[in-house]
């Protein structure tokens, strides 16, 4: 029960509820109390002293954001002594702070000058005391000049509240007393990871975005979706001139809601007692106030001069690209695509959606291909990662991903990591978790081979062999039945083929999977208990377990694991299963996939089918002719496969990037290059656009609007901040051109698109946030981060949280068997002990993302890790007498990359690790194409390679 | 530029390079006996104090993973107290006194006549480790001002005669206790 407390302020008598602090009740009520060190995101601290009021019954002078509203309290914020003291306190900051006011790049955005101004203060009028220490940094993403540092620890409270880095925290005492990072060293020898967090928190000019140019006030600030992961943090891009000079995380003031209680939501202060509902009102956006390194600096990707300007067209077969107009270029697509079709029919046409793309593109351009070509060779690049959890969770539980958010991840009682390294990944998500388990006191189960920056977090780490996951998570199944922990009442109630999946877990004895894994039983028993214990257990797994070949029985396993313990639906936990890309997640549900139409609608279900084609008003012939294709297409990698049959003609690519980012890269060039025909529609002149005969260049990201859809199934706007370079276009605008010119034309305006996925997709219905203004309203007032179910979102549980009963009323063990796993069957998964052979792990390194077609062409990304690397055990590098510096060759049976050697502690012996996101060393060159017969995604997770030392 | 002033002030916080390899081990065993105590970390850091003479640099990752701490929060809790360092110390702190009572009675003389006994000036430590050299504001035995303390023993009245005595002596004994 919320007890109501009445206090006069400013003479006016305003209530709150108990446990609020005065600067809450002030702001909600309209009066405001300026503040240097109070965080809407960290718990108050009381460190500046700038938030005093006057209490007139006592007379004291308090600090408004520690001090909790009592009744009859009688406040005055403004009173001759409050503004007298304020002042004295700004003074005092100004006399230890350096004259540089007009070159400091802080500018207007200097809160400590703000408040100066406010308070009518010019000169300090106080003897001066500088603070001569000054720190330059060499990093390529911040600068530290402590000498305007006024002590309010919000750069501290963020890193270890906020991000929870622990990189830094004050360090000596008195005049000394700094933040500073362990052993004083500068920040980019330090953990650090350059996210950003502290300098959007900063309010002086102690902690800046390193600008060589001042770049002065900025004319606009886009409130929008981050695209450089599946996270989907909401970002503020601060535009001037027409470029975006700065991308801080969305830091909003909250718009005031009944029944908020105070502490709620911020970061240390007690539990949700009524659920997700009320618990994270203050800030619904994903990211809560913080961003990752790729969030800041990515955008000089978009940027950068290598954008495409103008389309692209070969005029002659193999002659060199020349510049064209639209007119020409759409021409010649249409020709070459309706060229192809004639040759070989529909079937020889493919089409790549864009998981970079938005729902709206990719709804466009599905009904493209299908409509237009006529064809369902249409797949999009969460092939590549996300398609294992995908097909797994779908099967089984009926939803195509994540079946919650993040909010609920952070309040589970137990967090199981398997197979992802969000810290690198995504780090909104790792945010998350270390928040669950320094401030809730979440148990941490880490799985992975490597040792990942959550190590330190985990109440146990389980180091399996590469590629054992399943065997791994079925013996917790059956430990946890043996020894009675199952949920009966869920399983009763809410599943079905309980007895088979029981029997199926006979071959998954501790031992077996000691055997198996590599994992201790103990360990395993552990576990198993941990997790079977958890009130709410959640599950975060990512690539880790989806590129091998038994990713979708993994995944598999993971929900049969979610289901026998009750950690489905709104009483338990969830599973997390992460997007490599912006928009996966959307670019699957908008149905561009070989087999479904939008909303997971199959192809071969003609009641489907006849929906849509209502809805695209396609004139059905007799005999069912000129309706939707009843066949399933291709998914991406059988699409390369036909086309090294030749059984493909032509290709249609729109922001994805085959040539690089898939398996087997020779051949996969080999085989777009033999193509009749192939588009590509991109940003940049990417490896596969090089290859193509016509190049469309589309706008970036930040160029266009619409609406992404996050890994927990979130759908965010996505909002117009700059114009597109040259004659760029929004990829839905290119489609739609193209679709007039092949004679079958396809027309929306933005609100029309969107309202025709909210009536058409059933998961992105949105009945009730009709007062959210549709885009064109840039920037506007609304709320942003909202997703558009949102109330359905935060109070209700999206689609995918199971409101009390599953989507088709029961949930469905799949058992999965031994023969699932490669512990049975070592393949490629393990080093081969003799001959040198190590045994590779490819994965998403911090500083670029996906296979780098994007963030590698950021100046500062690029500046901090210029080359690909690959990491090594020490003693490996002793036994191949590599050093660290030195360039090695990577050689696998597929092919070979050059990357320079790295020690490294994470490792075991006989594995090493590489990133794939680097353009120059395509890790993914060294796979061959191997495909997991369940959800057609290829293994890309680990190889055996032996390395061959080329100089230092 | 210069350098930045706190290099100067604070130099007894820095990690000490070339140190000698501590004893981590000891430091597990400390923190194993106090495990399961409330905020452990202050008095863990002060028997390692007492035990290794001064809380090794290394053992900031340890006490931060046993604790579940950020190294750099236990580093900021040993910096904040004046009574923990991170550099080895001599087995005998001489603290001289240089309080408002010593200063005019001589205390000023007193602690340059330990400067040139020890051949130390203030925040240093003999080459054997033996002393190590600081001052205070105030001891609180202003009656025997000037005065100084060496280790836990207070040496009122001091004068010159008495300073050198007190030195040679207490070196003496230091050399026959055999303590290496």
């Amino acid at each position: 029960m919320v007890e109501t407390i009445t206090i006069t302020l400013n003479g006016r008598e305003v209530s709150g509820y108990s446990g609020m602090t005065v600067l809450e009740l002030a702001r909600e009520s309209g009066v405001d109390i300026p503040t240097l060190c109070h965080h809407q995101h960290l718990a108050p601290y009381g460190a500046c002293r700038i938030c005093l009021v006057e209490d007139e019954k006592s007379g004291a002078l308090l600090a408004s954001c520690v001090t909790p509203i009592g009744p009859g309290m009688v406040i005055n914020t403004a009173s001759p002594r409050v503004l007298e003291r304020r002042s004295m306190i700004v003074r005092l900051m100004l006399a230890s702070h350096p004259d540089s006011c007009v070159v400091c790049d802080k500018g207007n955005r200097c809160e400590l000058r703000q408040i100066a101004a406010d308070l009518g203060i010019g000169l300090a009028g106080l003897e001066r005391v500088y603070s001569p220490a000054i720190i330059q940094e060499v990093n390529p993403f911040m600068e530290r000049d402590l000498s305007k540092c006024i002590l309010c620890a919000k750069c501290i409270r963020a890193d270890h509240d906020m991000v929870v880095e622990g990189v830094i925290d004050y360090m000596d005492r008195g005049f000394g007393a700094r933040p500073s990072t362990l052993a004083d060293v500068a920040l980019e020898q330090s953990e650090c990871t350059f996210c950003g967090t502290c300098i959007s928190v900063c309010p002086t000019g102690a902690l800046m975005e390193k600008n060589r140019v001042y770049s002065g006030s900025t004319a606009k600030a886009v409130d929008t979706t981050c695209p450089f992961c599946g996270c989907g943090c909401t970002i503020t891009l601060e535009i001037k001139d027409n470029r975006i000079v700065r991308a801080v995380p969305f830091n909003g003031r909250v718009p005031s809601n009944n029944g908020r209680s105070p502490f709620i939501g911020v970061a240390g202060h007690g539990p949700p007692e009524a659920g997700v509902a009320s618990a994270h009102v203050p800030g619904r956006e994903v990211n809560k106030g913080t961003i990752c390194v790729r969030g800041s600096y990515g955008y000089e990707a978009v940027q950068s001069p290598g954008r495409l300007q103008r389309p692209l067209v070969r005029k002659d077969g193999d002659s060199a690209f020349e510049e064209a107009s639209w007119e020409e270029a759409l021409e010649a697509v249409a020709a070459g695509l309706n060229g192809a079709i004639g040759a070989g029919g529909p079937q020889s046409v493919a089409v790549l959606g864009s998981t970079k793309c938005t729902n709206e593109e990719n709804y466009i351009l599905q009904r493209f291909a299908r409509t237009v070509l006529g064809t369902n060779n249409i797949d999009n690049g969460s092939r590549l990662s996300s398609a294992g959890t995908r097909v797994g969770l779908g099967w089984t539980l009926g939803t195509p991903g994540s079946t919650g958010c993040l909010e609920e991840l952070e309040i589970s009682d137990v967090i199981m990591v398997i197979g992802a390294n969000p810290s690198e990944s995504a780090p909104a998500v790792a945010y998350a978790i270390k928040r669950a388990v320094k401030q809730r006191g979440a148990k941490l189960l880490l799985v992975d081979p490597r040792m990942t920056k959550l190590r330190p977090f985990a109440h146990l780490w389980l180091r399996p062999r590469a590629g054992t996951d399943l065997s791994l998570v079925s013996g917790m199944a059956r430990v946890i039945i043996a020894e009675g922990l199952q949920d009966d009442e869920f399983v009763t109630r809410r599943t079905d083929n309980y007895a088979d999946y029981k029997a199926s877990l006979a071959p998954f004895s501790p031992e077996d999977v000691e055997k198996a894994t590599g994992v201790a039983g103990a360990d395993l028993v552990e576990a198993a208990r941990t997790f079977a214990g958890a009130e709410r257990g959640s599950i975060v797994c990512g690539n880790g377990i989806t590129q091998y070949v038994n990713g979708t029985a993994t995944a598999m396993a993971l929900a049969n694991l979610a289901m026998l313990t009750g950690n489905i639906g709104p009483h338990g936990g969830d599973i997390v299963a992460l997007q490599r890309d912006n928009n996966g997640q959307g670019a699957a549900d908008m149905g561009a996939l070989p087999g479904f139409l939008p909303g997971f609608n199959s192809v071969q279900d003609p009641e489907a089918r006849s929906k849509f084609e209502a809805a695209w008003g396609m004139d059905i012939g007799e005999n069912g002719t000129g309706g939707l294709p009843d066949w399933v297409g291709d998914t991406a990698l059988e699409m390369i496969g036909k086309a090294q049959e030749g059984r493909l003609k032509a290709m249609y690519v729109v922001g994805e990037n085959p040539a690089l980012s898939f398996p087997g890269k020779e051949a996969v060039k080999a085989a777009l290059a033999s193509l009749d025909f192939l588009v590509v529609q991109d940003i940049f002149l990417t490896e596969t656009a090089k290859l193509a005969h016509v190049v469309l260049p589309a706008a970036g990201p930040f160029e266009k609007e619409g609406t992404f859809t996050n890994l927990e199934g979130r759908v965010q706007y996505v909002r117009k901040a700059v114009d597109a370079p040259g004659e760029s276009l929004p990829d839905s605008e290119i489609v739609m051109r193209l679709a007039a010119r092949m004679g079958s034309p396809i027309v929306y305006t933005p609100t029309q698109i969107m309202n025709e996925i909210e009536d058409l997709v059933p998961l992105y219905e949105d009945p009730c946030e009709t007062e959210i203004a549709r885009p064109g309203g840039v920037g506007g007032g609304q709320f942003p981060g909202t997703d558009r179910r949102g109330r359905r979102f935060a109070v209700e549980r999206s689609r995918r949280l199971h409101k009390g009963q599953f989507p088709s009323a029961f949930d469905r063990f799949h058992p999965v068997h031994a023969e699932d796993s490669p512990g049975s069957n070592p393949g490629p998964c393990q080093p081969d002990g003799g001959g040198g052979g190590l045994l590779l792990l490819a994965g998403t390194g911090l500083y670029r993302s996906g296979n780098g077609s994007t963030t590698s062409r950021s100046r500062r990304l690029k500046a901090i890790e210029p080359e690909s690397y690959i990491e090594l055990n020490e003693s490996d590098m002793v036994a191949l007498g590599i050093s660290s510096g030195d360039m090695v060759k990577v050689i696998s049976t597929n092919g070979e990359v050059a990357a320079r050697a790295r020690i490294a502690g994470t490792l075991e012996a006989g594995t090493v690790f590489m990133p794939i996101s680097f353009p120059e060393s395509p890790a993914n060159a060294l796979f061959g194409i191997e495909l997991d017969s369940r959800s057609k995604l290829p293994a890309l997770k680990a190889c055996s390679v032996r390395l061959e030392r080329i100089g230092s | 530029m210069s350098e930045p002033q706190f290099e100067q002030s604070n130099m007894q916080h820095r990690p000490a390079c070339g140190a000698s390899k501590p004893d981590l081990n000891r430091i597990r065993g400390i923190i194993a006996e106090h495990d399961g105590q409330k905020w452990p970390l202050i008095p863990v850091l002060q028997k390692i104090q007492d035990d290794i003479g001064f809380i090794p640099p290394e053992s900031i990752t340890i006490l931060a993973e046993a604790f579940h701490m950020f190294p750099a929060e236990v580093q900021g809790v040993i910096t904040f107290y004046e009574q923990l360092y991170m550099v080895p110390r001599g087995r005998k702190v001489v603290r001289v006194c240089r309080g408002t009572a010593c200063h005019v009675r001589g205390g000023k003389s007193i602690l340059k006549l330990v400067k040139q006994n020890l051949g130390l000036e203030e925040g240093q430590t003999t080459p054997d480790m033996e002393y190590t050299l600081e001052t205070v504001a105030c001891i609180g035995v202003c009656a025997l001002a000037p005065n100084l303390v060496i280790g836990k023993e207070t040496y009122g009245n001091m004068n010159p005669k008495k300073v050198s005595q007190l030195f040679v002596k207490q070196t003496g004994s230091g050399e026959s206790g055999g303590q290496s």
